[in-house]
């Protein structure tokens, strides 16, 4: 079976044979297969992964800001991260998905970070600037006096949180500082951060729930 | 941080209060996107609460998710607009 590039216009489809989609273990074979072969394969590869990056950076509107030369720079740099991911975790495709798309979501993953990166690079992120009020000098009626729900959010983000997870939730939620930004600028990661999330949205909704704002916990929901 | 705090709008304060149980990791989201994204658009296979929760809790996960669907539509002999309609309704 010979894998080619289609040259069809505006993107390159590439094709077990004309008409064909390559079934996912020739694309494991002929990458793990050595010599010439890996090499097409290799570089057809990374032509899929320009191709994901290019799909990623038209749909981010914090590209546009970057320049033309800035972004082919970031097109290329994470076609060239993600061919890298996609060879070393070769071994964890399981062919659940057609290949294609198990390879295209390293594309997507690399070329959203760098642009979020790229667009943040020169701005200031001012994560230190909330106190670090413990979390256990309030009580469920500091919320339940609130004027109104956005009011009882504002008084739980304020006490009921640990100083980080408020750090974490405002600059994520209200600030908007993408995941991948703040995961950076604290040395941290973006699973880190989510979970930092997670768990500040639990309590958060315990504190709510023991205020009155919400109902009954539903099933799962821990006070973390 | 010193003085009052500007209130919080809808938008905050819907994704503070949000419900992201059961627990799924970003790394447990990306290892499964792909399979997802792939029974969705071959089966219209609904997502799994843990996955669902996580895409509506992290705005960056879902937004790679909605990218992969549209970019691999053509794939599935979709068009980027009927993948993008049920990414829509698995994700509502």
């Amino acid at each position: 079976m010979v894998m080619t590039v289609e040259r069809s216009s505006p993107t390159r489809i590439v094709r077990a044979s004309p008409g064909q989609e390559s079934e996912p273990d020739e694309w494991v074979l002929r990458l793990r297969s050595g010599g010439d072969v890996a090499e097409d394969a290799t570089r057809l590869l990374h032509e899929l992964m320009v191709r994901g990056a290019r799909h990623q950076v038209s749909r981010m509107s914090a590209s546009h800001d970057l320049g033309r030369f800035r972004v082919e720079e970031v097109v290329q740099a994470a076609a060239d991260e993600a061919t890298m991911a996609v060879l070393s975790r070769l071994g964890t495709f399981e062919g659940r998905s057609k290949f294609t798309t198990w390879a295209y979501k390293f594309a997507i993953l690399q070329t959203a970070v760098e642009v979020r990166r790229a667009s943040w690079r020169h701005r200031e992120v001012e994560i230190a600037l909330v106190d670090d009020r413990a979390p256990d000098t309030w009580s469920p009626e500091s919320v339940a006096v609130a004027a109104d729900f956005s009011e009882a959010v504002r008084t739980a983000l304020d006490h009921a949180l640990t100083a980080h997870q408020r750090r974490v939730a405002v600059a994520l939620i209200v600030d908007g500082i993408p995941i991948d930004v703040l995961a950076e600028r604290l040395g941290t990661t973006r699973n880190a951060l989510y979970k930092t999330l997670h768990d500040a949205r639990a309590r958060l909704r315990a504190a709510l729930t023991a205020g009155g704002y919400l109902g009954i916990p539903e099933s799962g929901e821990v006070n973390p | 941080m010193t003085g009052p705090r500007p209130p919080l709008d809808d938008r905050a304060v819907r994704s503070l209060t949000m419900n992201t149980q059961p627990w799924l990791s970003c790394d447990d989201c990306f290892d499964t996107v792909d399979s997802r994204i792939h029974e969705l658009l071959t089966e219209m296979t609904a997502f799994p609460e843990a996955f669902h929760r996580h895409l509506a809790g992290c705005s960056a996960c879902s937004e790679e998710a909605r990218s992969l669907a549209v970019l691999v539509a053509a794939d599935y002999a979709l068009h980027p607009d009927v993948a993008l309609a049920r990414f829509e309704w698995a994700t509502r």
